[in-house]
């Protein structure tokens, strides 16, 4: 009996290594970059906007800033839904 | 970044290039009537960005119609010479009238472009939603 609970804690130790998280790397980096891109995008329309409101920017310019923007923000949104979502799934799992 | 968002800036680039082309035909019809003034004309070039082409459009340097300016009769006129004609501008009124109805068509071709390919990203992202 005690060996057999050695047995599997040993396998779950052995789980546990291989799901790990890497650092600095796959997904993860892929998605900082996601969110430094998009972050940036949110930057560029947040000046582009306080230009053309306290001086005389270009009005193409501010559009295309907002535009870009709705629709970072709408990936962004739509990707962390699908992901929470994921989440939940696996939270609701029965064990 | 991607293909979405560099259409983007390249109807962006049009509808900004229009609107150049549009302020000079307006400064052309405010300037019919001044004496020795000369119908400015804009170009087009495709933009270069760091080297190579980055598929936008720009405006190119002002260029002035150099054909002859319109001689009008009026000895009354202080710019009158000896036989009572002055040089007009020679700007064609029927001409930046065209020229004006075609910047606005152009404006909406790319503002169309610009819509959809707003309407193609957001319907992109559509498809993860449930």
């Amino acid at each position: 009996m005690v060996l057999t609970t050695h047995l599997i804690a040993d396998r779950y130790a052995a789980t546990r290594a291989a799901t790990a998280p890497q650092a600095g790397s796959g997904l993860g980096a892929s998605l900082g970059n996601a969110a430094l891109d998009f972050a940036a995008t949110l930057q560029r329309s947040e000046q582009t906007a306080m230009a053309s409101m306290t001086s005389d920017a270009d009005p193409h310019a501010l559009v295309q800033a907002l535009a870009q923007t709705e629709l970072a923000v709408e990936t962004a949104v739509t990707i962390r839904n699908k992901v929470v979502e994921a989440y939940q799934e696996i939270l609701r799992m029965p064990v | 970044m991607t293909d979405f968002s560099d259409a983007l800036n390249v109807a962006t680039s049009g509808m900004r290039a229009q609107a150049a082309r549009l302020r000079y035909v307006s400064e052309n019809i405010a300037n019919t009537d001044t004496p020795g003034y000369h119908r400015k004309m804009v170009s087009f070039e495709a933009e270069v960005d760091a080297g190579r082409a980055s598929g936008a459009v720009t405006t190119g340097p002002l260029r002035l119609d150099q054909s002859p300016l319109e001689t009008i009769y009026d000895p009354a006129h202080p710019l009158a010479d000896a036989n009572g004609n002055y040089d007009g501008s020679n700007v064609n009124l029927l001409l930046e009238i065209a020229d004006a109805r075609e910047a606005q068509r152009s404006y909406e071709a790319n503002l169309k472009m610009f819509d959809q390919i707003r309407q193609m990203q957001q319907g992109l992202m559509d498809l993860l939603r449930k």
